[in-house]
């Protein structure tokens, strides 16, 4: 992935000039030197590996998308608006069309519910 | 519908219609943007062991330069992806602030001061 290695490599860089300037600082400590800035090179790094991980993150972030509704639906039909999952019937006349359909199984199929009704109602 | 809902703006007498999805899709990745942004360069700043008004100084170019890296990564034409270009560059400037603020100081402590 290549917005990853612009990642890694600008916080690897950071973290380098961040060690710099604490060895920076040491040593001035250890000369006896009054601090001022750091040196431009310690200073040049910080900023373009941070340029370079912000980069590395926008590429990450992802891609826009096209804000006008026109663009939108343009790319759906009207099959896929008029598609309404909840309404959908499975079971109706036109499994007597199927070859395998038994018009008795289905006879006794209606007087089973009927009788179980019909107990439920006189039990 | 999946589509989301549709907000409309009167611009030149015509009607223009947005996607509320994709503007929001939008504005999620331009604030994760800001946030790392704003994280990132506040470590910078106390790294380069900025202080005071050079460390405010120092979130602005930033926040110009993350407004130009944006407005690259959305190349020529970027009325297709954001209603308001000035927005991009002022919108949560000061919520943003304090996450800089706060990176600001910890990287100033870890580097210059122990």
């Amino acid at each position: 992935m290549f917005p990853r290695t612009f990642l890694t490599m600008g916080i690897l860089s950071l973290f380098h000039a961040a060690y710099s300037a604490v060895q920076h600082r040491s040593y001035l400590r250890i000369t006896a030197q009054e601090f001022t800035t750091l040196p431009l090179d310690i200073l040049l790094q910080a900023i373009i590996s941070m340029f370079l991980t912000m980069y590395g993150i926008l590429q990450i972030a992802g891609d826009f998308k096209e804000i006008r509704a026109t663009v939108d639906l343009e790319s759906k039909s009207w099959e896929t608006l008029r598609n309404i999952p909840s309404f959908y019937t499975v079971n109706h006349r036109g499994r007597a069309l199927s070859p395998e359909f038994d018009p008795a199984s289905l006879k006794s199929q209606t007087q089973s519910l009927s009788t179980v009704s019909s107990d439920a109602v006189y039990s | 519908m999946s589509t989301g809902r549709v907000k409309t703006r009167v611009q030149k007498g015509e009607i223009i219609a947005y996607s509320e999805s994709a503007v929001r899709n939008n504005a999620a990745i331009v604030k994760y943007c800001r946030t790392s942004m704003a994280a990132l360069s506040g470590s910078t700043a106390g790294l380069l062991g900025l202080t005071g008004f050079y460390g405010f100084g120092f979130y602005v170019f930033s926040v110009l330069g993350l407004w130009v890296m944006l407005l690259m990564k959305a190349g020529t034409q970027w009325q297709k992806f954001f209603i308001n270009r000035r927005s991009l560059l002022t919108h949560d400037f000061f919520g943003s602030l304090f996450t800089y603020v706060l990176f600001w100081t910890f990287l100033y402590g870890m580097v210059h001061v122990y």
